[in-house]
């Protein structure tokens, strides 16, 4: 038994209501508990510093395929962010891709404690899991991708509901993935013949299915199969001038089918949030989105906020990179993975001094300030893409300071002004609705409220962020370079009871949870007894369906490591 | 003031020693610096025999002189500024590393990388030079921007790659794709070399010999005399929009 007693925390805490509360929190063999024996347990003295539970990524690029491909295409960002081995920390290496040591300590100083990897491809989903056992101070959960599934697309044409929500089901369980992610659905598949889908009523060569359709279908079957997780959608036509209206229709075909959680999460709008025609009357279209999601609670998103600097971008939207390669000339990578998806990686440097570029970095902003409820518009960077989350603290100062924006605002192109509205924007965040856009409100979106994450009531995992920071004596408005420096460094993030990282410097090796998800689907729908799914996929992968799923031993390095599934009642 | 390394006869001389702080400014505290050999760090005087004579102000009236068996010592003068490094012998992998002023002078061979990223001075090299001397490194764009490299024997492949600024001197011949991605300066090969600058997007090249395996993707303009010799003048690498200059005495395409 291990006790954790954590005295004078400054505590906020959304889910159970706690809002800059000085308490204490005990914890006993990983979980939070009522009490603990004062005279034995370990103390730690916060000292009166903001305690928030510990954050959560829903929507970041860390480990798998594409992000090694980003790691081995960049040798140049390997040496923009290295650091020596140190006590109990193995060497890192890499900026906006670094190692996967070097990606789980960063976000442990910034008191991050569960990470989302965005897109995993089922094929590849091995590597994914391999990456994961090596990033061990996070727990960790994948996005599987069926933007491009034969069989599903061919459901889809059928009318099937429930064969899709079957095909999704024994993938999920084979490649132990977590949540489905459509990533510009069609689009990929059109891609493989070289072409791509403008919105969410063009045809996919061959299947004819329309965007539209696979969304509104995937969504159902999703609720079928009672995922913790809604949708996670990418839109299709991503940074494109004007797309922010393909964004509203897709947004638009989401009905509200569950109580607890949103119906589709929608990532990295910032990217589908564009006016204009072309790049010449390239222009923010933040406010129709905001408005339209302020209105629909069935709709979460995420910024996907852009920073200047150099980054490296990776997605599995393979035509958008190849479009961007035709803008930069740089070196660029493009997969196709067979039956299921696709993928490109180029670098980018994101200018102040470039109109398109400021224009990004405002619209981003602006959904989290127009979004008037924190809980449906979360803080993310789609990191790498609009820029490596060790950002993050910068994006909490400016939400929190009109001043900071000003101030931020008057370094970008001058243009910029003429193209969006956020130097109209009064709004300053507080701390508590920055709690929700970095924890909570992830944990909620995601569905892990259950399984004790994003607060710190009893019974909940005792993930705990304390950041050297007086919330009672800071104007975060006035003062906020005070509040990016206690958010890029916690005096102590804790992981499942332990002290896992103390001022920056990891302390412990780390035994972090993959989580994954089970429905159980009758025999009638299992796709394994079913013909015509075997027989297909015999013909058509180049693996064999027995080699196919991910073993369990791919999550377990160790026997004190878990892998925690989470088994569903699905519908069918 | 005059610093003398010589290295002592090492128990395994094929082990590199990472020698980084062998740099002029570095010895106007003294000589007491270490270097790495593997993953120990070691007094400088267990490398090398150090003897010091007069004494130095500035780090421009510093002079080292490196003598023995300096072919694996690698890094020295990495980010030097001033001052002279004179190696009596042949010298390591990435001698001159971001240098920016001052003078290093090899009487022997250079292994790779020499004066890779250089920023400004200038390295003589009196033997051979191995491959990407004056280049860029994994990755980057911008190579060399300043100073002068000269190469009075032969160097390996990959020289002057993604060169950006300053000039490249080879008297001997140059390997394969001397030049690839050139975007500024002047690369000058008395010898010949294998498919120069390829995708080259500005700067000037000049090979005196004959460029084997020449690119299509250059495109002739003409040709014109230079210090009492005739060379053809093309303009390239057109494959990238290229606008460099590209000058060879005689060429041939692949067949
Ligand atoms: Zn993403």
């Amino acid at each position: 038994m291990s006790e954790l007693l954590i005295r004078n925390a400054c505590v906020i805490d959304p889910i159970n209501g706690i809002d800059g509360e000085t308490m204490d929190i005990a914890i006993r063999d990983g979980r939070i508990v009522e009490d603990v024996n004062d005279s034995t347990a370990e103390v730690v003295d916060a000292g009166g510093a903001l305690t928030l539970p510990g954050g959560i990524d829903s929507h970041t690029h860390i480990c798998g395929t594409k992000v090694n491909f980003g790691r081995y295409m960049s040798p140049e960002d390997m040496r923009a962010g290295r650091t020596p081995r140190m006590g109990r920390m193995h060497a890192t290496s890499g900026y906006s891709v670094p190692t996967t040591y070097g990606t789980s300590y960063r976000y442990s100083a910034m008191g991050y404690t569960t990470l989302l990897e965005g897109a995993m491809a089922p094929l590849e989903a091995r590597h994914t899991h391999e990456e994961f056992l090596y990033t061990p101070l996070q727990d960790t959960l994948a996005n599987t991708l069926f933007d491009g599934n034969w069989a599903v697309m061919e459901a889809v044409r059928d009318g099937d509901t429930k064969r899709v929500a079957a095909i999704i089901g024994w993938t999920l369980s084979a490649v132990k993935g977590f949540a489905v992610k459509l990533t510009n659905p069609g689009g990929t598949e059109a891609w493989g013949w070289g072409k791509n889908v403008s919105c969410i009523r063009d045809p996919v060569p061959y299947f004819e299915v329309t965007p539209a359709e696979m969304i509104q279908t995937i969504v159902r079957a999703n609720e079928l199969l009672h995922l913790p997780h809604s949708v996670h959608l990418h839109c299709n036509n991503l940074g494109t001038p004007g797309n922010y209206s393909c964004t509203i229709g897709s947004l638009g075909l989401i009905p509200d089918l569950n109580d607890r959680r949103q119906t589709l999460y929608a990532t990295h709008v910032q990217f589908h949030a564009y006016g204009g025609s072309g790049w010449d009357d390239f222009c923010s279209r933040s406010e129709p989105i905001a408005r339209f999601v302020n209105m629909r609670p069935q709709i979460v998103i995420d910024m996907g906020q852009v920073m200047f600097g150099k980054t490296t971008t990776m997605t599995a939207d393979g035509p958008m990179e190849f479009n961007l390669y035709r803008l930069h000339h740089n070196k660029w990578s493009n997969h196709d993975v067979e039956l299921e998806t696709a993928s490109g990686i180029i670098p980018v440097l994101y200018r102040r001094k470039n109109l398109v570029n400021s224009v990004m970095w405002a619209i981003g902003l602006e959904l989290a300030l127009l979004t008037e409820n924190p809980w449906q518009c979360l803080l993310t960077t789609d990191n790498p893409n609009g820029a490596p989350f060790v950002r993050y603290p910068e994006i909490i100062g400016l939400l929190m300071s009109k001043r900071y924006r000003d101030a931020e605002f008057a370094t970008v192109h001058p243009e910029t002004g003429h193209r969006v509205p956020l130097p109209a924007i009064e709004r300053e965040m507080d701390w508590h609705e920055i709690a929700v856009m970095t924890r909570s409100g992830q944990a909620k979106a995601l569905g892990v409220l259950e399984i004790g994450k994003g607060h710190l009531g009893v019974g909940a995992e005792a993930d705990v962020a304390i950041y050297p920071i007086r919330i009672d004596e800071v104007d975060p408005s006035v003062e906020y370079q005070k509040v990016v420096d206690a958010f890029r460094c916690t005096d102590y993030t804790i992981k499942r009871g332990r002290i896992v990282s103390r001022r920056g410097e990891c302390l412990v090796d780390g035994n972090n949870t993959t989580v994954w998800v089970r429905p159980k689907i009758s025999d009638s729908y299992d796709m394994v007894r079913d013909e015509e799914f075997v027989r297909k996929f015999d013909r058509y992968y180049t693996v064999r369906m027995s080699n196919y799923p991910v073993q369990e031993e791919y999550l377990r390095r160790n026997l004190w490591r878990r892998n925690l599934c989470i088994e569903t009642e699905a519908e069918l | 003031m005059r610093v003398t390394l010589t290295v002592r006869p090492r128990e395994k001389p094929f082990l590199p020693i990472e020698a980084e702080t062998i740099v002029p400014r570095n010895f106007l505290d003294g000589t007491d610096t270490t270097v790495w050999r593997g993953n120990r760090e070691l007094p400088l005087d267990a490398v090398f025999s150090v003897s010091v004579e007069g004494n130095a102000e500035t780090a421009a009236e510093v002079e080292v002189v490196m003598r023995g068996d300096t072919a694996l010592i690698k890094r020295v003068g990495e980010y030097m500024d001033a001052g002279r490094i004179v190696v009596e012998g042949d010298i390591g992998m990435h001698c001159g590393n971001f240098m920016s002023g001052g003078t290093i002078e090899i009487g022997g061979n250079a292994d790779g990388w020499l004066g890779r990223e250089m920023r400004g001075g200038s390295i003589i090299c009196r033997g051979d030079a191995a491959d990407y001397c004056a280049s860029g490194y994994r990755g980057d764009k911008k190579g060399m921007t300043g100073g002068v490299v000269e190469v009075f024997g032969s160097v390996g492949d990959f020289a002057a790659e993604h060169l950006a600024g300053g000039t490249v001197i080879v008297h001997g011949s140059a390997g394969d794709m001397a030049g690839a991605e050139m975007h500024g300066g002047t690369l000058i090969i008395y010898g010949d070399c294998t498919r120069p600058c390829a995708n080259m997007t500005g700067g000037t090249a000049f090979v005196h010999g004959t460029a084997y395996d020449m690119l299509p993707t250059f495109r002739r303009v003409g040709t014109i005399r230079r210090e009492g010799r005739t060379f053809i003048q093309f303009t390239g690498d057109i494959a990238n929009r290229g606008k460099g200059n590209l000058f060879v005495g005689d060429c041939r395409y692949m067949d």
